[in-house]
């Protein structure tokens, strides 16, 4: 009876504020979407950065007018760096095989000869394939006697992970603004949930009732704001993972199912419902009962 | 037993709400509080459901002490006493039933005692034909009536009633005056206070006459402005 009762409470508070609480509704919503989109954004964009990281080779050109005897110098000196986890010798014959591969033309019958110079395909080891240390790399290889050139897709990655960076500072600084938004509105039906119900509090106090059938009304109140916001978010993900997923076939999802965004997107707005109206109600209820 | 030893009462910076009081309330007793409003009244029916605490003294209420006393142990206080109020405090926008079912609910007695129970006290008041009507549109009379089976629903061992007829006319207040009187002659100790004194001029229980915060001792009468009311009062 006493569930039955709170439960009644509860339904009632929120018909009485419906106003306030659709606002709130929509506010959860709108942030746990942002967050949950934020979260996936970020994730897809690290998931790239790292796959293409570890892809990601350091050619050595050497220039052309040296032997194989002395580019076996140059790779004993490069073996000396502990950061390199392996190094390819690519011979100007290798060099030539892979022109032919890539472009289906022998290169020495466009141009009578092998202009192409004798290279090393270099992979770091995963701690150190990061922008910073691959310049200084880049740097001290490129003073090395007999290397023309050392090349790296860093302007890709430096990018990357400038937009990840750009992506994740603005997406906090949004959500830190809905976050406040949100703990702001929910307070503030509550507080409207308990001011219209100041009478039946006193009346339930008068009659003995305990601060928690007082207030459970109130925290569900919040609770259930939190999960019609979440129900509300998760729609709205799987509509937007639907139309990603069916326009950009590469892009994958770190909440791969529909059931997990239910999952996050539900236990996110209960709990952030729950928390709010459990730690404002008894505040606005001593309030109230402080002033008179 | 409700004993009042050296109680005395001030509002924030207004001293003298209650002043000295010594008073004792045997069990079974139907004892009326009489007095002027601003007299203390209820002030002092406040102390007995413990919603203000004595600025100095001891309220003890059956084996509960206002010296030491803790929110759980007052809320476990208030639900053995039954509070009628001039003002009916009703649950306005809830049923008749659900508002007697309320210190039943918060008691966390089972749905068909409740119904049951519920049930009996409405008749005993002669509002069962009532019972799904919204509180708010009953009349003054029929929610007093009201307020009383709710006061009764727990059994308790003293109600407590702050000019319940303080708003109700002649007929609706000798009806509330004979449900406490049957109440009381059911062995529930009664505590009324009033400043109707031609309801209760014939009525043959303890009086207790107060002003200015202080109880009137026996040989003394009401200030001359008061005086009138006293006589009015008194059948003697």
């Amino acid at each position: 009876m006493k569930f039955f009762f709170i439960l009644r409470q509860t339904f009632n508070n929120l018909w009485r504020e419906r106003t306030p609480v659709v606002a709130t509704v929509l506010t959860i919503c709108i942030a746990l979407t942002i967050l949950i989109a934020l979260f996936e954004v970020s994730w897809t964009l690290y998931s790239q950065l790292s796959d293409l990281k570890s892809n990601l080779v350091i050619e050595v050109y050497l220039d052309p007018a040296l032997s194989e005897k002395q580019a076996g110098t140059i790779q004993k000196q490069l073996e000396q760096y502990n950061t390199i986890e392996r190094i390819r010798f690519i011979s100007k014959e290798t060099a030539a095989d892979i022109f032919r591969e890539e472009f289906g033309e022998n290169i020495t019958d466009i141009l009578d000869e092998n202009p192409l110079p004798i290279s090393f395909e270099i992979r770091l080891l995963p701690e150190y394939n990061h922008p910073g240390y691959m310049s200084l790399f880049k740097k001290q290889v490129e003073s090395i006697s007999g290397v023309d050139e050392v090349h790296y897709r860093h302007a890709v990655i430096e990018k990357l992970e400038q937009l990840t960076e750009a992506i994740m500072v603005s997406g906090i600084f949004v959500l830190i603004i809905l976050v406040f938004a949100m703990n702001l509105l929910i307070r503030n039906t509550i507080k409207l949930s308990v001011y219209a119900k100041r009478r039946q509090i006193e009346i339930m106090k008068i009659l003995g009732a305990g601060n928690m059938l007082i207030r459970m009304p109130f925290i569900l109140e919040g609770a259930f704001e939190g999960l019609i916001g979440g129900i509300l978010s998760a729609t709205g993900l799987i509509v937007m993972h639907k139309f990603i997923a069916s326009s950009f076939s590469l892009v994958t999802f770190s909440l791969h199912t529909y059931k997990l965004i239910w999952v996050y997107t539900l236990s996110l707005g209960i709990l952030i419902g729950l928390l709010t109206s459990a730690g404002s109600v008894g505040k606005f209820v001593n309030k109230i009962f402080s002033k008179k | 037993m409700i004993q009042f030893s050296q109680v005395t009462v001030n509002y924030g910076y207004v001293p003298g709400a209650l002043k000295d009081i010594n008073l004792q309330l045997r069990d079974g007793d139907f004892t009326l509080l009489i007095g002027p409003t601003g007299s203390g009244k209820s002030t002092l029916l406040r102390l007995i459901y413990m919603d203000i605490l004595p600025s100095s003294g001891t309220v003890t209420v059956d084996k509960w002490s206002s010296y030491r006393i803790s929110p759980r142990q007052i809320n476990v206080l208030r639900r053995n006493i039954g509070v009628v109020f001039q003002d009916f405090k009703l649950i306005e926008n809830m049923s008749v039933f659900d508002n007697v079912a309320l210190p039943l609910v918060i008691e966390g007695y089972r749905r068909k005692y409740i119904i049951r129970l519920v049930r009996l006290l409405l008749d005993e008041v002669n509002m069962l034909q009532s019972e799904r009507q919204q509180a708010s549109t009953l009349s003054l009379g029929e929610k007093q009536r009201v307020a009383i089976a709710r006061a009764m629903a727990k059994n308790p061992f003293v109600i407590i009633a702050d000019e319940p007829t303080g708003n109700l006319d002649r007929e609706a207040s000798r009806n509330v005056l004979s449900l406490l009187e049957r109440i009381h002659q059911n062995g529930t100790s009664v505590i009324m206070a009033t400043h109707d004194y031609e309801l209760i001029k014939d009525t043959p229980y303890r009086r207790i006459y107060m002003e200015n915060g202080q109880i009137l001792p026996p040989d003394r009468t009401f200030s001359p402005l008061n005086q009138r009311i006293n006589l009015l009062a008194d059948p003697q």
